[in-house]
């Protein structure tokens, strides 16, 4: 059954660390919306042929229009680092820490932009880990009203996620970008942004 | 020792699919797909709702028509009284709020926003119970909705939707007027004759017949999200007061107050005109909750009159 949950429970921890992470800049995302809407609409309303332009993004769509920002980030980020988690391989322990070193010393001598993913999974398996424990925590204080016991039952999944999960997503997602044929900038670039936002996600 | 870490792992992916099932905008999408093909009903909220904790998220309930003006004490009363309108008898009655009035609702949430120490505590007390949101006050690092519905399991996302409809049409319970009362309504909210465009468009606000220069005030404490200027808004202000609402004053002739500063209620923030898609001075005020235009008239006891003969 191990390789059926173990590639399946990496995809939804970096799922679950990549929509902290979205979720942390939602503001922010929102900010930069009406920062972008009103500099296209003081330039799209001089002329009668791109004035229907301004209705475009209009007030009312502004909040729709930055989550849908915020969502089609996630996706992607999904696409980028999650899913390639579901071919996620198990090896005895030695031998993934020798693929480890292996990938690790290889991507160092050629540093390129296919670096980001495994730093994005990295950061998005711990704010996820962070993120279910903090689910479990209140989950377990709120059923049994037991504060002790919730701390305790939170702080070991922590660990055991941090321990067990987020080092093989990151030499999962290490191995995937090692085997992609171009660094991926488009990769890159929705990924860059994700590992602050994942970092804040943690922090907070 | 293999065997208790293959249990481990087991626990731990298992948890990890819980959160992502729940907790996602990929799990509701898998959700809402696997309800589709076996045909049954599923708890995912759309999309866009799992931003923001799920604050926000849906419809707008119905306001509730007032049979007088609402005390700005009394504003978050009126606003959960109205986001109750959405639940059924023995939902109201399982809340303990059956039968409550807004005077009633208002004194109960100033007696737990003591307890807690905020609004928004008090108003997840209500919804969720005291527990969960002593337990979330406790957890979380501020005091805004948002920030208290991320400490909460998924079970209570329907409890805090509800939080958050209560919270934000309070807000818009508390507003005040941005002209004086006696000021006519020269295009009502709704559909209408576009007066420059032609055709029946939304009319997203009112717009109020008052000449160049008059001072316009904030409706409610806020943040200035927006001060810009194109041709069609011509000089607008749009002010975020938190909880979801939104004011956008549209048409100005100058803007008092600059992008990112925070406003008072009542204070000026700009002198109406006449500038942009405009054909006459007026000011278009506009209310969105959640994101969404609403008729401002809706949330106020007394309404300024709509003049005859009005156009944009």
């Amino acid at each position: 059954m191990r390789w059926i949950f173990l590639p399946l429970g990496l995809c939804a921890l970096v799922a679950v660390g990549a929509h902290a992470a979205a979720d942390v800049v939602g503001a922010q995302v929102l900010w930069l919306v009406d920062r972008a809407d009103a500099f296209f609409d003081a330039i799209f309303s001089r002329w009668s042929f791109t004035a229907p332009l301004v209705d475009l993004v209009g007030l009312a769509e502004r909040t729709v229009f930055a989550r849908g920002v915020a969502l089609v980030w996630e996706l992607c980020a999904d696409f980028f680092i999650a899913l390639p988690m579901l071919g996620y391989d198990e090896r005895p322990v030695d031998e993934e820490l020798a693929l480890f070193r292996a990938l690790s010393r290889e991507s160092g001598k050629r540093p390129s932009l296919r670096l980001v993913r495994p730093l994005a999974a990295l950061a998005t398996g711990i704010a996820g880990a962070r993120s279910v424990a903090r689910m479990v925590q209140g989950s377990v204080q709120l059923a049994l009203h037991f504060s002790a016991l919730a701390q305790l039952v939170a702080a070991a999944v922590l660990l055991s996620l941090l321990v067990l999960f987020v080092p093989r997503a990151a030499l999962r997602s290490l191995e995937h970008a090692d085997g992609l044929k171009r660094p991926g900038v488009v990769a890159a670039v929705v990924l860059a942004p994700l590992v602050a936002a994942a970092v804040a996600a943690f922090l907070r | 020792m293999t065997r208790r870490l293959a249990i481990a792992e087991l626990l731990a992916s298992a948890l990890c699919l819980w959160a992502a099932w729940y907790h996602t905008p990929a799990g509701a999408l898998l959700r809402s797909v696997g309800a589709r093909i076996f045909a049954v009903r599923t708890s995912a909220q759309p999309l866009l709702a799992y931003y923001s904790a799920g604050v926000y998220g849906g419809r707008i309930a119905a306001a509730p028509a007032l049979a007088g003006p609402v005390p700005p004490a009394q504003a978050l009363g009126y606003g959960v009284q109205a986001a109750l309108a959405d639940l059924d008898a023995g939902e109201r009655t399982q809340l303990g709020l059956s039968s409550a009035q807004p005077p009633q609702i208002a004194s109960q949430l100033r007696a737990l926003a003591v307890r807690l120490g905020s609004e928004e505590a008090a108003v997840l007390a209500l919804f969720c119970g005291e527990e969960p949101a002593r337990y979330a006050r406790d957890h979380a690092d501020s005091d805004s909705l948002e920030d208290l519905a991320r400490q909460l399991p998924p079970r209570y996302a329907d409890r805090i939707a509800l939080a958050s409809q209560a919270l934000m049409l309070g807000g818009a319970y508390a507003l005040s007027w941005p002209l004086p009362e006696s000021v006519h309504i020269t295009s009502p909210f709704g559909v209408r004759d576009h007066p420059v465009l032609g055709g029946r468009k939304p009319h997203n606000g009112v717009d109020l017949g008052v000449p160049i220069g008059t001072l316009v005030r904030a409706s409610g404490a806020g943040i200035v999200r927006r001060a810009s200027s194109d041709s069609q808004n011509g000089r607008i202000l749009v002010l975020d007061h938190g909880r979801g609402v939104v004011t956008v004053y549209c048409h100005n002739d100058e803007l008092l107050v600059r992008d990112g500063q925070r406003v008072d209620k009542g204070q000026p923030i700009s002198r109406s005109g006449n500038s942009g898609r405009s054909t006459g001075p007026h000011l278009h005020y506009q209310l969105d909750l959640a994101g969404q235009p609403v008729d401002p008239l809706r949330y106020r006891a007394t309404k300024p009159k709509v003049a005859l003969g009005a156009e944009d």
